[in-house]
């Protein structure tokens, strides 16, 4: 009976400690201000100075391949991982929370609120007919991005401005490729991938294609985007509530915004 | 056991073709093998087997492939001796393989602290043999030899202290009795340095320091004392004169990379060709590409030595295209510049003066905001192989044609850490430019001929005697974006014509090395977490 209750004393302390969540104890904004400070000088080269990723992964999706924990954080930017280009640092377990604090600011765009509603957001995202190019989940079309982790992907201010202004900022992976092969068959798609020998396109309506280069008598790549603007065109609240709509549209391990 | 029996077996184990210095700097004599990381002592990359040719290349097909059980990058090049391949897989793992059919014989795996910092991941660029040992450098900055036939560790010295951010990548160089070995650690504010090692004992015979120290000639071209955490490291293998008994090497940035303000001056030997005479580490001569470096361009190529005529006379030259775009010649004796021309697109310099220093154009340095020119952070050309054919008479190397954005930041120097001073950006968004595969004209520096890849190289070349240049087309892949290529060609060394591709599908950041066993060509190609090889059917 004693060994029996000490089994237990042992097997529910061990739970106990395991569920306590690790807390970054240096959140001020000192401490981000202090972790700012280390992030340009040491993480800054692969990371990008605003996290947007380069070398290294992207810090702003507020996805972490590697653990999304405080813990995790911890541990990653301390040793390092393995297997990967991510070295250890030689800082102070105080030094590295606040880098941990400052690399939370740079997702924090994602947990911004809005005023929108997304119910009626989608209701207006259905009445303009998006879907006829964008697809969420597997429904709607191919002419534009899909839109289904948007949310994670994208901040508020992003996809108010690519509404209004969709020619603001067009990301690489969006440029449009115009082909022209020898055979004279044109085609038009998002560049999905481009090497020495090959154009890889997803074309509206028709989907997957790589075109070997050697066969193509043209090829331009515009960095302007296909999606008409919507100023003017969406009252205020409307606008509100397609963004929250949008914003919506993340992982299903991560909450939506309110 | 019988003693004849013994005896034999004796001799089995001791007789056959055991890698002699004599050997190494013969080993243009037996292109069978691959005896060192450049090939030969010149540092050509270059091999006289012409089995495969540019008439059947196009047969090309995967002999075997090795796949390592790590993910690190792999930038190892084999060596290959008497039909027994050693190559390094990172971090600093050596594994000896039947080189016809990729089947390992033996694998030495390193133990190492949790800890290690390295700049760009935790790689190896291959080992040396001589004798019965091979030598690998390892991340957490050791030397270790290993008994060639089973993988035993015959001694293991520490070459610095990994703990501040010291450590060894570059494939060691065997002189005469000597391990030849450089230390990674540029961006981590080290102090750089060459070492010799005695082979059999592991102690040390000399060092020279590329950054010297108070009393030294050319301390003085460092501020205050900046000289301490001077970078200058030494990562890249170098070549080796017998005639005139030197070891040239190439050494990298001073640091900190990007922020200069700490230590002004020229910075000695950062970014320089040197010159050492192999038996003192003395210094004989030196040639710095880049006085008072802030833009990273490290001097970290393979120093090609040519003997040739210069302007009517036989002069001993060295052939170098450096990571700031320009080509120079050398003369190999004096370390006198010769000539020196653009190889690839450049904003920062108006050229070069008598000496060959550079004439900077003003508003280059980074700034807080940002100065954007070419070439970007990585360089015009950076550690990746060239080559030279005797036969063509070309050099051939790998190109960047892309522009950078450089900043400055604060550096602050803590042990162990990053040691920098800026956020740089080696690609723009909408202007990456592309990559190429050049010949020039090593007298001139004029471009031959250019075969333009869509992504910027990540490896070196090698030329062959079957008129043949292989090189590859794809590099680092990052993890967000998969839109690196990863293609392996081999192009017509006089045209520079694509004459057979083959897509790898994985990183490439080696230099491809042939060999020959039973009379079989073979050609090796790290990609990916793999080796492939490369025969005719």
């Amino acid at each position: 009976m004693r060994t029996c209750l000490l089994l237990f004393v042992l097997v529910f302390t061990t739970r106990a400690q395991s569920t306590r969540e690790v807390r970054n104890p240096h959140t001020s904004p000192a401490d981000v201000a202090a972790g700012a400070k280390i992030f340009r000088g040491h993480c800054a080269e692969c990371h990008g100075l605003t996290g947007e990723g380069g070398r290294g992964p992207n810090l702003t999706t507020g996805v972490f391949y590697h653990g999304s924990s405080d813990a995790d954080l911890l541990r990653n930017i301390t040793d390092g991982i393995p297997g990967t280009t991510m070295p250890s640092v030689f800082f102070s377990e105080d030094q590295v929370w606040q880098i941990v604090a400052y690399v939370r600011t740079l997702s924090e765009r994602r947990n911004q609120t809005t005023t929108g509603d997304a119910t009626k957001g989608a209701r207006i995202y259905a009445n303009l007919r998006c879907g006829g190019c964008h697809l969420v989940r597997g429904e709607g079309g191919t002419g534009g991005p899909d839109l289904t982790l948007i949310g994670s992907q994208r901040s508020l201010e992003h996809l108010r401005e690519a509404i209004l202004d969709p020619n603001a900022k067009v990301a690489r992976e969006f440029r449009i490729a115009h082909a022209v092969h020898e055979n004279n068959a044109e085609h038009r798609g998002f560049v999905m991938n481009e090497d020495t020998h090959y154009l890889q396109l997803l074309e509206a309506g028709k989907g997957l294609t790589t075109l070997p280069k050697r066969d193509l008598r043209k090829q331009t790549i515009e960095y302007k985007s296909v999606m008409p603007s919507y100023r003017g065109k969406i009252a205020g609240d409307d606008l509100n509530h397609l963004v929250a709509y949008l914003a919506s549209l993340r992982r299903s391990t991560e909450g939506a915004s309110k | 056991m019988t003693p004849l029996c013994l005896a034999l077996l004796f001799v089995a184990l001791h007789a056959p073709a055991q890698v002699t210095f004599d050997r190494l700097l013969k080993a243009d004599t037996e292109p069978q093998n691959w005896l060192t990381y450049s090939g030969t002592y010149r540092g050509w990359r270059h091999s006289k087997l012409d089995q495969i040719n540019k008439s059947n290349v196009k047969d090309l097909k995967v002999s075997w492939v090795y796949q390592m059980a790590m993910t690190h990058r792999v930038q190892t090049t084999p060596i290959v001796v008497d039909g027994v391949m050693y190559i390094s897989e990172p971090p600093s793992n050596v594994v000896a393989l039947d080189a016809v059919t990729g089947r390992p014989y033996w694998r030495y795996r390193r133990s190492l602290p949790s800890r290690i910092n390295v700049c760009c991941g935790q790689v190896n660029r291959g080992v040396a043999v001589l004798g019965d040992r091979v030598f690998v450098g390892t991340v957490d900055a050791h030397l270790v030899a290993l008994n060639a036939k089973t993988g035993a560790v015959l001694w293991d010295v520490a070459v610095a202290d990994s703990k501040t951010g010291h450590s060894v990548t570059v494939a060691p160089l065997i002189v005469k009795d000597m391990v030849i070995v450089g230390i990674a650690g540029g961006e981590y504010g080290v102090r750089g340095f060459l070492d010799a090692y005695d082979v059999k004992t592991g102690a040390r015979r000399w060092r020279f320091w590329t950054v010297p120290g108070p009393g030294e000639k050319g301390n003085e071209t460092w501020s205050g004392d900046s000289w301490k955490q001077g970078g200058a490291p030494t990562w890249v293998t170098g070549s080796y004169d017998a005639e005139q008994n030197l070891i040239i090497w190439g050494t990298g940035n001073p640091s900190p990379d990007w922020n200069g303000d700490a230590r002004k001056g020229d910075n000695l030997y950062s970014d320089c060709a040197i010159a050492l005479d192999a038996d003192t580490g003395k210094l004989k001569w030196h040639f710095q590409f880049i006085p008072h470096d802030v833009h990273d361009w490290d001097a970290t190529q393979i120093p090609v030595l040519v003997d040739a005529e210069w302007q009517g006379k036989p002069r001993k030259l060295i052939y170098w295209a450096h990571r700031g775009g320009f080509y120079y010649v050398l003369d190999r004796t004096t370390g006198q510049f010769l000539h020196g021309k653009p190889f690839a697109t450049q904003t920062w310099a108006d050229g070069l003066d008598d000496k060959g220093r550079p004439i900077r154009k003003p508003g280059i340095d980074p700034s807080e905001e940002g100065v954007t020119i070419y070439p970007g952070v990585q360089g015009a050309t950076n550690w990746y192989s060239p080559s030279y054919h005797p036969g063509t008479g070309l050099f051939y190397l790998t190109v960047w044609e892309n522009k950078g954005l450089y900043r400055k930041g604060a550096a602050e120097y803590i042990p162990g850490n990053r040691y920098i001073g800026s956020v740089p950006k080696i690609d723009l968004e909408d202007e990456p430019g592309y990559g190429a595969i050049r010949a020039l004209n090593p007298k001139t520096g004029d471009k031959v001929w250019e075969f333009k890849t869509h992504t910027k190289p990540w490896s070196g070349v090698l030329s062959t005697a079957g008129g043949l240049v292989f090189a590859a087309s794809g590099g680092w892949i990052t993890r967000d974006r998969p839109d690196m290529e990863a293609f392996f060609h081999a192009l017509d060394a006089e045209s520079g014509r694509e004459l057979w591709r083959m897509n790898l599908g994985g990183e490439m950041s080696a230099s491809a090395v042939t060999y020959s066993v039973k009379g079989k060509q073979m050609v090796a190609m790290p990609a990916g977490s793999a080796l492939f090889v490369f025969a005719l059917p």
